[in-house]
């Protein structure tokens, strides 16, 4: 079966060329963006099987995001990968409310966000 | 003739002045004391002018005449000074005053008899002055006088050693103005017996008589004070002006130029003169300084104490600066050798000297159940060395050892309410008078009040200390709210470092790299590193930051760069500014000087006012923070574009605990500690605008200081 098609979305480009590098170089289909509002427009043409993106990101707020990408067909998985941190209760929101994971960053094992991505895909 | 006319001069002067003082006795007096006084006065009016009518007259036969009346006023002089102090003190034999009286009549009739008893002759002295040459009865009523004089002055003496407050006072100066007077007069007898000495004295009397005068009729310390101060120099200086005047004149005449006659004299006299100019501002402050030492330290100005302290110290909030200025004055003022305070320290339970001046032991603490605090704690009275000596009080070798270490006299408790908060300690007045019921009823009260002060200064300084607690708690809590834009800033440098790295091994042990050269490899492991090490600075660059605003203020001045700062507290607000969609822009003038602040203070006031900023825009606005230079002053104004502060709010602005933000968004200790920090800094923080609905702009100004530290 083929790779899951990602897009990735984080204001840090640094960052988000860690993981376009990663998962490009195993054969994923993945297209970045460091803009929220560009990222969403990506998704639309893109329609992808996952979405990484950050929380808190200029322009566009993570329960936005996750509303918005629950309200496509078909609609994306979303894996948050984020810095920010209010003792857990925003992330157990985001669960709550139906985001398939959520990654604190600095993430702690690439092959651990890679395996979640493709569980997020087949699921 | 110029000697001659000094002693008519001097004669008509006594006459004038002996007249006026009877007159003011006449007018003001009320008592008994004061006809007495007046007659006294009257006698030496008399004989003033029977010195004059001798000093003017050129006829031999006419002069007789007018020795014997001047000698009216000689004879009942000492008649009306002893009736006088019979009737001021309680010394006097009234017997040896009837005696007085009945001696006066008797020389009084013998006198005006024609016979040589009492007159003899006429010789010429100082070439011009007709002086009389002394009968028999005179050695006998020359004895007499002096003995009357002496035993007035005796009996006021003994009176004056026993008496207390304003009375001794007064009898004190009765004293001295007397000795003063009399011991000029006295001059006129020399001259009787042929000891050839220029009458000069006769001048002081006038000064005795107004001295006494308002030592009787008005007992008010401070203006006699004043006066008697000032006479004394006058009369000291009149003196030595005329001892310069006559000692060269007269040497030179003498010596020098005894054949050059008349130009001689004149030689003298300019001499003299020349001398009198040049000493005479030196005499005149030798002489104050001598009358102060001496004679004033006795009695210091309840008047200058009392305005001292209310003006001066009670109203000093800081306690170190207020228990020394009150030693400092205390001593100064009350002219004591020494002076301490000490303090209460509760946890202790003991009292430690805070500030003190000549104490032999500064080391030195009293604890709570030492004697004497129980003494001062049970009575809430004083401690007289001088009162437990004389009462024969038993000492204890422990209190005893505590008063030497003090160098105390007067031991006072500083109580408030019912506690003893401080002790007030005073050592012996530098005139070594004793402590009277006049200074304890001016030194308790003023010990109650510092008591006061005191409790006042140390609830300013814990206000201080709460204060400043309630900054740095405020400030924790503004970090736990930025904990977003920090977590941003360390995570994600962390997070691209760790992930580069990882990336990297994973690709090798995945084989990803198996088709790249080892110099490939090499080049990607070097852009990977260069990437880790501007990440982890980018990291330990906000943790610094972070680090250095989270401490506490040193309170020291240095010179702050304002473009730097803004920089750094960006970096703590930044993040959350952006995320919020708000611009923010910087403008500062070129060559802007660095002003001289404490530094994180400084960090503190800007990032309360762009984050209040970014608050007053919520989402999506525009922060623009300008510092330009304005004459000596450096502005720096935090605009924004948010909702503006409606008129009601404005007052309440800056106090404590106003917000008008949301629960949990800020304590409202935000404005009020800006203006606290940017006072402590030496500037100003106010609102320059603001428009409901358009936004706000805050200035903050400080001074440009050349150098100079300064504590904050």
């Amino acid at each position: 079966m083929s790779k899951p098609r990602i897009v990735a979305i984080d204001d840090e480009a640094e960052f988000i060329d860690v993981i376009k590098n990663y998962f490009e170089l195993r054969g994923y289909d993945i297209t970045v963006a460091v803009r929220g509002t560009k990222g969403i427009e990506i998704i639309r043409e893109k329609k992808p099987d996952v979405v990484l993106t950050d929380l808190k990101m200029p322009g566009i707020d993570g329960d936005e995001v996750l509303s918005l990408l629950r309200s496509m067909d078909p609609s994306p998985k979303v894996i948050f990968v984020t810095a920010y941190d209010d003792g857990g209760k925003t992330k157990a929101r985001l669960l709550k409310t139906g985001a398939y994971a959520y990654f604190d960053k600095p993430v702690a094992s690439l092959r651990e966000l890679e395996e979640t991505v493709n569980k997020a895909a087949q699921s | 003739m110029i000697r001659l006319n000094l002693f008519a001069v001097g004669g008509l002067v006594l006459t004038v002045s002996c007249l006026a003082v009877m007159l003011v006795n006449i007018v003001f007096g009320r008592k008994k004391v004061n006809l007495i006084w007046s007659l006294f006065n009257l006698s030496v009016a008399i004989w003033g002018f029977g010195a004059f009518m001798v000093g003017i007259s050129k006829n031999p036969q006419n002069v007789l005449l007018w020795w014997k009346v001047n000698h009216i006023g000689v004879i009942w002089m000492p008649v009306f000074i002893l009736h006088t102090v019979y009737l001021l003190t309680s010394k006097v034999n009234k017997k040896i005053l009837i005696f007085a009286y009945i001696q006066a009549t008797f020389f009084q009739l013998i006198e005006f008899l024609p016979t040589v008893l009492f007159f003899k002759d006429l010789r010429l002295v100082f070439s011009s002055l007709h002086y009389v040459t002394l009968g028999i009865l005179y050695h006998p009523f020359f004895l007499l006088w002096i003995s009357l004089v002496v035993y007035a002055h005796v009996c006021v003496y003994r009176e004056y050693v026993t008496s207390v407050g304003l009375k001794k006072l007064s009898l004190l100066y009765f004293l001295v103005g007397s000795v003063l007077g009399f011991s000029g007069g006295f001059t006129n007898f020399l001259i009787g017996y042929k000891v050839d000495i220029l009458p000069y004295g006769n001048f002081t009397i006038p000064i005795y008589c107004i001295m006494v005068t308002y030592a009787i009729i008005r007992h008010h310390l401070m203006d006699i004070e004043i006066v008697i101060k000032k006479t004394l120099v006058f009369a000291g200086l009149l003196a030595s002006v005329f001892a310069i005047l006559v000692l060269p004149t007269l040497l030179i005449q003498e010596y020098v130029f005894r054949s050059a006659g008349a130009s001689g004299r004149l030689i003298g006299s300019a001499l003299s003169g020349i001398i009198i100019i040049l000493s005479l501002r030196r005499m005149e402050n030798f002489l104050i300084n001598v009358t102060d030492r001496h004679l004033f330290q006795k009695k210091y100005d309840y008047r200058e104490l009392l305005r001292t302290f209310t003006s001066e110290v009670l109203t000093v909030v800081n306690l170190d600066k207020l228990v020394n200025l009150t030693v400092d004055k205390l001593t100064d003022i009350v002219k004591v050798g020494s002076s301490a305070v000490l303090l209460l320290d509760e946890e202790k339970q003991q009292f430690d000297l805070v500030a003190f001046r000549n104490v032999k032991d500064p080391k030195m603490s009293l604890l709570r159940l030492d004697g004497v605090v129980t003494f001062l704690e049970q009575t809430h009275g004083y401690l007289l060395k001088k009162e437990l000596i004389d009462r024969k009080v038993y000492i204890p070798p422990s209190i005893q050892e505590i008063i030497d270490k003090l160098n105390a006299e007067l031991i006072i408790p500083m109580v408030l309410h019912t506690d003893v908060i401080g002790i007030l300690s005073l050592g012996k007045k530098k005139s070594d008078e004793d402590y009277t019921q006049d200074d304890l009823d001016i030194l308790l009260p003023l010990a109650r009040t510092l008591a006061i002060a005191i409790s006042n200064a140390r609830l300013f300084s814990e206000l201080g200390k709460a204060q400043a607690e309630a900054a740095q708690r405020e400030k924790m809590a503004v970090i736990g709210t930025l904990s977003a834009g920090i977590n941003h800033e360390i995570c994600n440098p962390l997070g691209i470092a760790r992930g580069q790295c990882e990336a990297f091994l994973l690709n090798m042990k995945d084989g990803l790299y198996n088709n790249k050269t080892s110099g490939e490899l090499l080049t990607k492991a070097k852009e990977i590193m260069a990437k880790v090490i501007k990440e982890t600075d980018r990291a330990t660059a906000i943790t610094k930051k972070l680090s250095s605003f989270a401490k506490p203020a040193k309170g020291e001045a240095e010179f702050v760069n304002i473009d730097k700062e803004i920089d750094d507290v960006l970096g703590l607000v930044g993040y959350e500014l952006k995320l919020e969609k708000i611009e923010f822009e910087k403008q500062i003038e070129d060559g802007l000087p660095d002003i001289f602040v404490d530094r994180k203070q400084l960090q503190e006031v800007l990032f309360n006012l762009i984050r209040n900023a970014g608050q007053a825009i919520g989402e999506k606005g525009k922060i623009t923070v300008t510092a330009r230079q304005d004459e000596e002053k450096v502005l720096i104004d935090v605009k924004d574009t948010g909702s503006g502060i409606p008129d009601d709010k404005l007052k309440e602005l800056f106090n404590p605990f106003f917000t008008t933000k949301e629960p949990g968004k800020g304590t409202g200790l935000g404005l009020f500690i800006v203006r606290q920090v940017v006072e402590k800094n030496g500037g100003k923080i106010y609102l320059k605008e603001t428009r409901v609905g358009d936004g706000t702009t805050f200035t903050v100004e400080f001074p440009i200081t050349v150098s100079e530290k300064r504590r904050v």
